[in-house]
This record gives structure tokens, C-alpha cells and sequence, in this order.
């Protein structure tokens, strides 16, 4: 019983991750050493929790971190062309980084705003209702 | 002109110190049993898909003896086309905290998890805000409205996988595990977080209890028809002139208003081809057939489900092997990967309509029909279960009319 209710007192490792990630922009392996020390769980099996969750980076990302939802909402409002505009713009696939470490694309699914899609997240921020050009403008106010 | 019913939705409840919570407050007056009894009259069902009886779930899970018992409310809401549970969190958040402590009062519970998915920033930063205020008005953590009943809350983010909806992946993902599904039974209900009775309810679903158990709003059970109780959030999308979020009540609302009278109708010159009733894991309904009341029956009789309210209006406007693409990449991304037929059956699905769109190759409709099969047979989660629905659906109605090439296959 009290092992149970320690249970729940003490963080959840994805809460745990999540703190680490917003530390350093992504999850270093020194942290994972720690971590796996804290919870009592081999390094392996912390790595694959993290693997497991695509929120979740183990190499730092860009200073941005583009979403563009691709779910089929989007997809019938074309979010296909908005994806094309960004991907030739950044010179980027999904999953990828720029070399000036600005930006990281991610094709995403759903990311429950389907009445206003096309839809784009730059790091918590939405946009919606975008096209391609509205898409380009964002992230050039990034620059 | 159809006239929305307004229980769920409404303005916007984030002023702690102007929220009555009269439902918890009648809770505690009438009992445990009769809170319990209340939910099981109003015959409402879950609103995350699956559809089970809320009350007869609280029920069993009070009946059973457990050390310690928990209450997760599932707000990892990822099925394409869904965003009502984002607009409860956000808007009306007060409302959802109400209903976590209406199921962990009923079932006997003084802890309590929301998982809420990580994409969802502005929501966990909502709830988070909620879950505080709470804390200081001495709501939570202390003794309930002066009753002997206390509850302890605590906030989870997901981080990005769409099988943490499903309530074993979402228990083993607060765990601290891999977002992976359990073979069941046990049931939460009996084994569920850290091993101990569980009871896991959707964002909209615990709304809708604090609906039942509000003396003010008594009428919500007696809305709809038998087997619907209520209403309904619609969350509607894809080819429509408003689309938008709405909330109707039961059977007195056909499919084809959904579309034409709240939806506006379809954008653009081309006309309706089907609508896609409850997500991406539900069968499609032909545009010629959408003259019927609104409810969990009449959607089953078509062999589809009202999902999770997430209606999508496909227009003629689209190529339907890109559509069916774009939902088979989906699945492929987003197994789990445990159950061996669901993680390579998706694989194959996607092969085969690639090779259908690339190589001009003949679509193998029995061989898809199949892999449909031995997934609903064998995966053990519903998320992977009804992972096929749509695309056997298109194949079955649509089937003659694949082309590619010019050419007519199936």
C-alpha cells in the first residue's frame, strides 16, 4: 500500500522527461544515467521509453520545432501543398534539422484543431487555417 | 433551422471562484450508491468511441475491493478529426475537473490522474492553472466540501503517440512505460494502474456525469432516444462550409442536417460522395444515405460506429486512393507495433495500395479484406482493432469506381 501511494507521489518518468527535454531542448545521455538510476531501470529501458514517444528528442533540435498536421482533415483542405512550400523552403524532409540548427521539421498527425486546418504548431504556438504562403510568412518571422 | 442543445458546451467556466460545483455538491448530499444509480439511469454511454455504459463501468469498479483505487481521465484525444475533448479542457475545464471527483467520489477512489496529450500546450496549460486554483480553495487534496471525501489530481502529459488513447496503453504510459497495450482481462477496472482497480473515462464522458448528477440540467438524461441518451458533441470537418464544433441531442437530428443544416453544406462545386461518422476508425456512410436520427444504433446497423464524434465530409473533389492512403499511412505510423497482425498488417495495407497508385498493379481486395480480418480478430486494443474500418468500407461501396490509368480494378 504505501509502496503504491509512493507510487504516485513521485514523478512520472514521462513528466520527468518532459522537465529535462524544456531544460535542454532535448534529452542528454547524462540524464538518461541519472534517470535510470532514480527509477531503478536500465538504461536500455529508459531509452526505449523515450523512443517510443515522438515528442521526445535524444540529439538537440532546432531552435523551432515546425509541425504540420497531415491528418486527414488537413489533408482534404491541402496541407499536402502547404507541406511541399515548407518542405523545398527549409530544404528539409520531416524528422530533419537545419544546419543553422533553427529549425526541425515534423510531419505530424492530428493535432485536434480539424474545423480550421491547415494547421501548424511552432514550438506550443497554433496556426491555423494556413496556406502556403501564410506557412512561408511564419517562419520567416521566425528568422 | 436546426437549433443546437447546449449542456457540454457553453461559456467559458474558468473562473474557479464563480463555479458552484453543484453536481458534486448533490453527489455527496444523495451517496455514493445513488451517484452511481443516477449514471446508470441516464444510460449514458462513453463518448472516447467505444460507447460502454459509464455507470455500469463505476459500478463494477466500486463493487471491487482495492487497496487503492484511481480515476484517470483520458484526455489523450488523437483520433483525426477529434477536438472536442481539446475545447472541454480548454474552454470548460471546470466542468471536466467536476466530473474526475464525481467518478472517484462514486467508486470510492482519492487519487486521480488527467492525462492530457503533450501536442495539447494550451490545454495542460489550462488544466495545470485549474488543477492550482483548486488546490488553493482547499477543492482538492482536502476534505470535500466539508465530507469526509478528499481527492488527489495530478496532471500527466503524453508526448506524441496516438495509442495512448487506448486506456492500458494510457496506464502504462503514466507508468512511465512504453505506450503499449495490455491483454485483457484483467480489466482496469480489476488491474489497471500499479496493479489496482482503475477506472478510465473520457474527457466528455465525465462531463456528461456532471451533467446527470446536476439538479439544474435533470432534463439531460431524458434527452435523445432509447439506447442515446443526452447529447452530443459533433465535431465536424473536412469539405464543409461551417465546420466547427456543435452539440445535439440524440435522434432529433438526422445525418444529413448534421452536414447540410449545421455544417453548411459542401464547399466548392462538387458534391458530398460519403462522410466519415466517427474518425478515421469508423466506415464510411454514403452520401445517399445520410437521411437518418443521429444515434449509436442507427450508426451500428450500417455497420459503423459514431466513434468519437468526429464527422468528416469527403466531397467528390478528392481522389479516393489518396484519401485511403493518407489513413493507412496513418495507421502505419501510429501502431504500437505489439500485436504483430496490426503492426505489419498496416505495413502491407499501405505496400498494396502504393503499388495500386505507383506500379498500376491490380488492388487484391480479398487479401485486404483478410488482413482487415485477422486484425479486428487479433490485435488486442480497439484502436488497432478498428484500424481497417475505413478503408474496407471505401473498398466495399467504392470498389468499382478505383481508377487508375483510366483503368477500372476490383
Amino acid at each position: 500500500m504505501e509502496k503504491i501511494k509512493s507510487l504516485f507521489y513521485q514523478d512520472s518518468l514521462l513528466e520527468k522527461l518532459h522537465e529535462i527535454q524544456s531544460t535542454y531542448g532535448y534529452i542528454p545521455e547524462t540524464e538518461i544515467d541519472n534517470l535510470s538510476e532514480k527509477y531503478q531501470l536500465s538504461r536500455a529501458n529508459v531509452y526505449g521509453v523515450i523512443s517510443f514517444y515522438s515528442m521526445f528528442y535524444t540529439e538537440p533540435t532546432g531552435k523551432y520545432i515546425i509541425r504540420i498536421c497531415d491528418s486527414i482533415s488537413c489533408h482534404l483542405n491541402e496541407s499536402d501543398s502547404v507541406l511541399k512550400a515548407v518542405k523545398s523552403y527549409l530544404d528539409l524532409k520531416s524528422h530533419q534539422t537545419t544546419e543553422d540548427k533553427k529549425f526541425t521539421l515534423e510531419v505530424v498527425e492530428c493535432l485536434g484543431h480539424c474545423g480550421e486546418g491547415p494547421v501548424m504548431m511552432v514550438n506550443n504556438k497554433i496556426f491555423t487555417k494556413i496556406n502556403k504562403n501564410r506557412a512561408l510568412e511564419i517562419l520567416n518571422d521566425c528568422m | 433551422m436546426i437549433q443546437e442543445k447546449l449542456y457540454l458546451k457553453g461559456d467559458k467556466l474558468l473562473d474557479i471562484s464563480n463555479y458552484e460545483f453543484k453536481s458534486i455538491k448533490n453527489a455527496l448530499r444523495i451517496g455514493r450508491e445513488k451517484t452511481i444509480q443516477k449514471v446508470k439511469d441516464s444510460a449514458l454511454k462513453g463518448r472516447g468511441g467505444a460507447g460502454f455504459p459509464t455507470g455500469i463501468k463505476w459500478e463494477m469498479a466500486a463493487d471491487i475491493e482495492g487497496k487503492e483505487k484511481f480515476v484517470v481521465c483520458n484526455a489523450d484525444e488523437g483520433e483525426p478529426g477529434t477536438f472536442k475533448d481539446r475545447y472541454l479542457l480548454e474552454e470548460r475545464p471546470l466542468k471536466v475537473l467536476e466530473g474526475i471527483m464525481l467518478a472517484a467520489y462514486a467508486v470510492g477512489a482519492d487519487k486521480a490522474y488527467i492525462y492530457i496529450r503533450g501536442e495539447y500546450s494550451k490545454a495542460i496549460e489550462v488544466f495545470s492553472e485549474i488543477i492550482e486554483a483548486a488546490r488553493e480553495k482547499n477543492i482538492l487534496d482536502d476534505n470535500l466540501f466539508n465530507s469526509n471525501f478528499k481527492l488527489e489530481l495530478k496532471l500527466v502529459r503524453g508526448a506524441g503517440a496516438y495509442v495512448c488513447g487506448d486506456e492500458t496503453s494510457l496506464i502504462n504510459s503514466i507508468e512511465g512505460k512504453r505506450g503499449r497495450s495490455r491483454i485483457k482481462p484483467p480489466y482496469p477496472i480489476e488491474k489497471g494502474l500499479f496493479n489496482q482497480p482503475t477506472v478510465v473515462n473520457n474527457v466528455e464522458s465525465l462531463c456528461c456525469t456532471a451533467e446527470v448528477l446536476n439538479p439544474e440540467s435533470d432534463d439531460f438524461s431524458e434527452l435523445g432516444i432509447e439506447g442515446s441518451r443526452g447529447t452530443k458533441l459533433l465535431c465536424l470537418s473536412g469539405d464543409l462550409n461551417n465546420p466547427g464544433l456543435y452539440e445535439v441531442e440524440f435522434g432529433q437530428i438526422t445525418l444529413a442536417e448534421i452536414i447540410y443544416d449545421l455544417g453548411g453544406g459542401i464547399n466548392g462545386n462538387k458534391d458530398l460522395r460519403f462522410v466519415i461518422p466517427g474518425g478515421i476508425s469508423t466506415a464510411v456512410i454514403k452520401a445517399d444515405d445520410l437521411d437518418f436520427p443521429y444515434s449509436y444504433q442507427a450508426f451500428e446497423k450500417r455497420g459503423s460506429s459514431l466513434g468519437s464524434g468526429a464527422v468528416i465530409a469527403v466531397s467528390k473533389k478528392h481522389d479516393l486512393l489518396d484519401v485511403m492512403l493518407n489513413v493507412s499511412r496513418f495507421y502505419m505510423d501510429e501502431t504500437c507495433g505489439t500485436c504483430f497482425p496490426c503492426r505489419e498488417g498496416n505495413r502491407q495495407i499501405n505496400k498494396i495500395l502504393k503499388a495500386f497508385k505507383e506500379e498500376d498493379r491490380k488492388i487484391d481486395t480479398e487479401l485486404i479484406a483478410d488482413i482487415g480480418n485477422t486484425i479486428r480478430l487479433a490485435a488486442r486494443c480497439g484502436l488497432g482493432q478498428s484500424s481497417l474500418n475505413f478503408i474496407t468500407s471505401v473498398i466495399k461501396n467504392y470498389g468499382k469506381e478505383l481508377k487508375f490509368g483510366g483503368k477500372i480494378y476490383a
